[in-house]
This record gives structure tokens, C-alpha cells and sequence, in this order.
């Protein structure tokens, strides 16, 4: 039986993929945080990626696959901090691969790291630039952890390396910007905009996951839900209420508020309320015959308050 | 929202549609007929992919289906010729503001079969601008990036492009008919998603707005594309912006195929788009030919 180690166990997502995988493989996983009230048969070791005591964990565990979702989404702590923890934790994460024969590799991007901008193209393919950097520094970060791992494609073409990059991810138990802030009762909204935004249930990023294991995936994909709505249905409908608010007001206010920790969002998220960042999911589709197993209307039962 | 509020607001919609005119409820009842007919796929909540949506585009399908039948009287030939599926539509671009492309989208709603919503191809800086950019992607409306002219084609849309763009648009009025230098990109556009290409000819939208002269200097100043001068642009003001009630004709031509590389040479390219511009300047000798007058 194939053995797979998960980075980031102990998050929503983590633990819906550990479920998802016990059937067909081995399980095991390494996170900051403990998961209380696991399965059994899955071990978590509390390590930190950066530390020595990461690589001693691989060495032991010798898992044949890696699916790798370690990574600070939130802006809560130090910049820096989730800055070191994403870019060298998933360098030393990569550097233990090759050294112990793993021959699988799945990293858990995010469609954001294209960025929104109001030239952008609808249903943008693989080979668009990331340049979320331009105009939301402050997740930098998670471009470059992309970057390292599209690359590590090609460095080490025996290892079969998969890069997804899905798009809104919504759920009962996964934690995202987009889940937390549909999850408001008010959701602040920029007046005079309202973009198209996709969609996809937290289960069926599993089952992607799953898919890319289970083919031995190589390559950067998409991986794109049931469809796209315009931000203000969204909110209706996960039962919520848009407050539209003027730009040049809000841009300050909330730059000033993030600041003092009030707000848990960086001015730079702002642009992804105004301008459609869609992706189009064909390449996986193609590779895997992927379908979503959650419609848009279950994607927001999901959420409802 | 309150069901209070919205069910006075739907007595008040009731009672305004009861008190428009005969005709005009008449008009009402086509418009959404005609856009529960559009075969563009919706999803579960009344969106394409790309933000169209036949309930949020209604009012402005009224106001230009109103423009269309009472203030243009527009008279379309031949527009059973744009065959289904996808297919681009190439037309002359004239008369300082674009109620040729309004035209045409009413045409292609009104009078083809099946009606279809017409996905025009808007400017860049539109998106940034608040509201309009809503305005426009509920009406298929799209920025016109190649791949977003691509991706409708493929999904089987009827795509509205001027090759003149603003030199067309803006040119004065002795330059009235003369067609001004076509772009080359939908014509590669074309040859690389096999997409047939319908020219049209817009006869009447060349004199709704005379330009005498232009500045595109000091329309630059303000942010516009243009600066025209017409007989009342800007001396009435916002008033001025008023087109002459002309009476408009639409010629839909044959399809046009071409086959080819869409990496070819620009001169190879240009005998292609030679074609579709003669093709037009054969639709406005008739035209001109066949109308009794500018207003008539």
C-alpha cells in the first residue's frame, strides 16, 4: 500500500483529504497543531517544515507520495513568519523529496496567485503570468511557493509533480479568506462592482487531490467547480447581506484597521471583490475526467449561516 | 430585504406597466419573449459564464428595442444570412457614439431566429469604471482581449467587432461611407477558430452625428478617445450628444469562410480583410442606392 504524508493535517482541509485517502492508502501527517479525535490508523507529527526535525520525520516515515497544504493562508501573525513558514518550509519540503524517494508530489496552490486585475481574461488558462504580486503583496508568498514548485516539475522530472491552483474553495470545515468572509453576516463589497467569482465545494478539492494521486499527475493545473456567479449572489445566497461601500472611503479605513489587527484582510484583497479572477479547468478535466460531485446551489447550503 | 419592500415595489411595477401606453406594453412582451429565446446556456441562477443575464439586460433592451422600432426605424435585409452557432460580425463604425452597435444587438434580438445576444467587445479602462462595468457584462458584454474573443466564439457566440474602432467612429462627415482602415486581428481571430464572418452595413448611423471637425488632442486632455465638433456638440451640452432621428438600414452580407494560417504575413492577412471590406462598400452602394432620403 502506497504510504502518503500530509502537510498541514490538522487544517479543514487536511483532515477532510486524510478521510478521503484512508480507504486506498496509508496516512500519515505532519502540522504545528494537533488533530484532536483523529483516526487511528493516521499518525501527526507536531513539526515544524523549517525544522531538522521535519526531515527526521520523512526519514522515518519514507512516504512514497506528498501532498503538500502547510501553508499560513491567514494574515492573523507576523508577515514575516508566514512569509519564511510558506517559501522555505515548502524549499526544505521539497529538498526532502529528493532525498527520499518520493515518487509523488501534490502542492495545494491557489488560483489566486494570478491576481485581479480589471485586463484580466475570463477563463484564464495555466500559462497566464502570476501577477497577484502587483497589486496584493502580501501574498507574495504564496506566488512563490507556486514558482518553487512548477519549477521542481522540471528540475526533477522522476518525480511526478502536481501543481493545482483551485479557485474559491467553500465549505463546512475549510478555512479560506473567501469561506471567512462569506461567513459574515454583512459583507463589506465595493459599490459599483460585482464580479463574476467560481466556486468549488471543499469535498471535491479532495477528490482532486485524490484524482492527481491516483494518476500520477504532472504538471500545473486549475481545478475549477460547477460555475460562476457574480459576487453579490454569492452572498444572498450563502445567506448573507452586502454592504456596498465607495472605494475611496473603504481603501484607507480598512488599510488602518488591518493595521491596529481589527480587520483580517490586506488592502490588496480589495481588487479580487472588483475584478474577475476565472479559470478555466480544462486541462484537468482533460488529464483526469474530474466532475464535481457539489453544485453551485450546494456549495452555498454549505455556507449558510 | 424586507418582503414588505418588495412586494410594494412589485405593485408599483404593476401599476407603471399599466399605465404605459398600449404599444409600448406591446414592446415589453416581445423584449422578454424574445430574450427567453436566446440559447445562450444559464446556470441555476441566470448567468452565463461571463456575467450575461437576459433579466438584469431587460431595461436596456427596452430602451433599445424603443430606439430601434420608433426613433431609427430600422429597416434590416438579409439577417436570416448570419447563420447558428458562432459567427462574427464585421460593420462600419460612424456617427460619434455608438448606437450602430446598439442597432445591431436590437436587430440580432428582435428579428433573427433564434435571437441572439450580440457580445460586443468593449475598451480596457471600461472595467475599472463603477457601474458601467456591471452594466456591461449583464449585457454580454466583454473586454476585448483576444482570448476573451476566442473563448466566446468558442462557446458558440455571435461576436460584434468594428475594425475601424474609433477612426471610424469619430471620422468627419465628408469622410461619410468612406470606410477608414480596418484592423487586422479578428480576421486572424477568425482563420484560427474557423468562425465564419457576416459584413454588415450600417446605412444611416454615417450622418446621425455630422462631425465637422476633430480634436483628438483635447479630447485626450479629457480622458476621451475624441474631441468632435457637430453642428450641436458641445454647443447644447449634454443635449448635444441627441443623434438626428435618421432612419437606419442594416445589410447582413453572405457568410464569409476563409481558410489560411492565422500566423501569415500581414499582407497575406490584408487581402482577406480586403474582401470583407468590399464586401461592405458593395452592401452601401445599395443602400444608398435604395433609400429615398437620409430621414425617410
Amino acid at each position: 500500500m502506497e504510504k502518503v504524508l500530509i502537510t498541514g493535517i490538522s487544517g479543514g482541509q487536511g483532515r477532510l483529504l486524510a478521510r478521503r485517502l484512508l480507504e486506498s492508502y496509508e496516512v500519515c501527517g505532519v502540522d504545528r497543531l494537533a488533530w484532536e479525535g483523529r483516526p487511528r490508523d493516521v499518525t501527526v507529527h507536531l513539526v515544524d517544515l523549517r525544522k531538522k526535525k521535519f526531515e527526521d520525520v520523512i526519514r522515518t516515515e519514507l512516504p512514497t507520495a506528498v501532498v503538500h497544504m502547510g501553508f499560513i493562508r491567514h494574515f492573523r501573525g507576523d508577515e514575516r513568519t508566514r512569509h519564511d513558514v510558506n517559501v522555505r518550509g515548502t524549499k526544505q519540503l521539497l529538498d526532502h523529496c529528493t532525498h527520499y524517494g518520493v515518487q509523488k508530489l501534490v502542492v495545494l496552490s491557489s488560483g489566486y496567485v494570478y491576481g485581479a486585475f480589471p485586463e484580466n481574461p475570463y477563463y484564464m488558462d495555466e500559462d497566464h503570468p502570476l501577477s497577484a504580486s502587483r497589486s496584493y503583496p502580501e501574498i507574495r508568498d504564496l506566488v512563490e511557493v507556486d514558482t518553487l514548485a512548477s519549477a521542481f516539475i522540471w528540475k526533477y522530472p522522476h518525480i511526478r509533480t502536481c501543481v493545482l491552483r483551485p479557485v474559491n474553495v467553500l465549505g463546512y470545515f475549510v478555512h479560506s479568506m473567501i469561506g471567512g468572509y462569506l461567513r459574515e453576516k454583512y459583507s463589506p463589497t465595493i459599490m459599483g462592482f460585482d464580479p463574476m467569482m467560481q466556486f468549488i465545494h471543499e469535498e471535491d478539492v479532495c477528490e482532486a487531490i485524490a484524482l492527481a494521486l491516483q494518476h500520477g499527475l504532472q504538471g500545473v493545473f486549475n481545478v475549477v467547480g460547477p460555475g460562476a456567479v457574480p459576487l453579490h449572489t454569492a452572498i444572498r445566497e450563502t445567506g448573507g447581506t452586502a454592504i456596498p461601500l465607495p472605494e475611496p472611503l473603504v481603501r484607507p479605513i480598512f488599510e488602518r484597521m488591518f493595521r491596529i489587527g481589527l480587520w483580517p484582510y490586506p488592502t490588496g484583497a480589495i481588487d479580487f471583490l472588483k475584478f474577475p479572477v476565472t479559470l478555466s479547468g480544462k486541462r484537468f478535466v482533460d488529464a483526469t475526467s474530474f466532475r464535481c460531485l457539489f453544485g453551485l446551489e450546494e456549495i452555498f447550503e454549505s455556507m449558510r449561516k | 430585504m424586507l418582503p414588505i419592500l418588495s412586494g410594494v415595489r412589485s405593485v408599483a411595477r404593476d401599476l407603471g406597466g399599466a399605465l404605459l401606453p398600449l404599444s409600448l406594453r406591446d414592446l415589453e412582451r416581445e423584449v422578454d419573449d424574445r430574450l427567453s429565446k436566446i440559447p445562450t446556456r444559464l446556470n441555476e441562477f441566470g448567468f452565463d459564464p461571463f456575467g450575461f443575464s437576459p433579466a438584469a439586460v431587460r431595461p436596456s433592451a427596452l430602451f433599445a428595442a424603443l430606439l430601434h422600432r420608433r426613433y431609427f426605424r430600422t429597416e434590416t435585409h438579409d439577417i436570416d444570412r448570419v447563420p447558428r452557432g458562432r459567427v462574427l460580425l464585421i460593420a462600419n463604425h460612424a456617427g460619434q457614439l455608438p448606437f450602430d452597435g446598439m442597432m445591431i444587438s436590437a436587430a440580432m434580438l428582435l428579428e433573427a431566429e433564434p435571437p441572439r445576444v450580440v457580445r460586443a467587445m468593449a475598451e480596457f479602462w471600461v472595467p475599472q469604471i463603477p457601474w458601467v462595468n456591471i452594466w456591461m457584462a449583464r449585457g454580454g458584454v466583454l473586454v476585448g482581449t483576444p482570448e476573451n474573443c476566442a473563448s466566446m466564439l468558442e462557446a458558440g457566440e455571435c461576436v460584434l467587432a468594428f475594425p475601424e474602432g474609433v477612426r471610424g467612429m469619430n471620422k468627419t462627415i465628408d469622410q461619410r461611407y468612406k470606410l477608414q482602415r480596418f484592423g487586422l486581428g479578428f480576421l486572424r481571430l477568425a482563420l484560427e477558430t474557423d468562425t465564419p464572418i457576416v459584413p454588415v452595413a450600417v446605412v444611416g448611423s454615417e450622418e446621425q452625428q455630422p462631425g465637422l471637425l476633430n480634436f483628438p488632442a483635447l479630447g485626450k486632455l479629457l480622458g476621451m478617445p475624441a474631441f468632435p465638433i457637430t453642428p450641436t456638440f458641445p454647443w447644447l451640452g449634454p443635449l448635444g450628444l441627441l443623434p438626428l432621428p435618421v432612419k437606419y438600414h442594416l445589410y447582413f452580407g453572405e457568410p464569409l469562410h476563409f481558410d489560411g494560417a492565422s500566423t501569415d504575413e500581414d499582407a497575406v492577412i490584408q487581402q482577406k480583410v480586403d474582401e470583407v471590406r468590399r464586401a461592405i462598400e458593395r452592401m452601401f452602394a445599395r443602400g444608398r442606392g435604395e433609400r429615398r432620403g437620409v430621414f425617410f
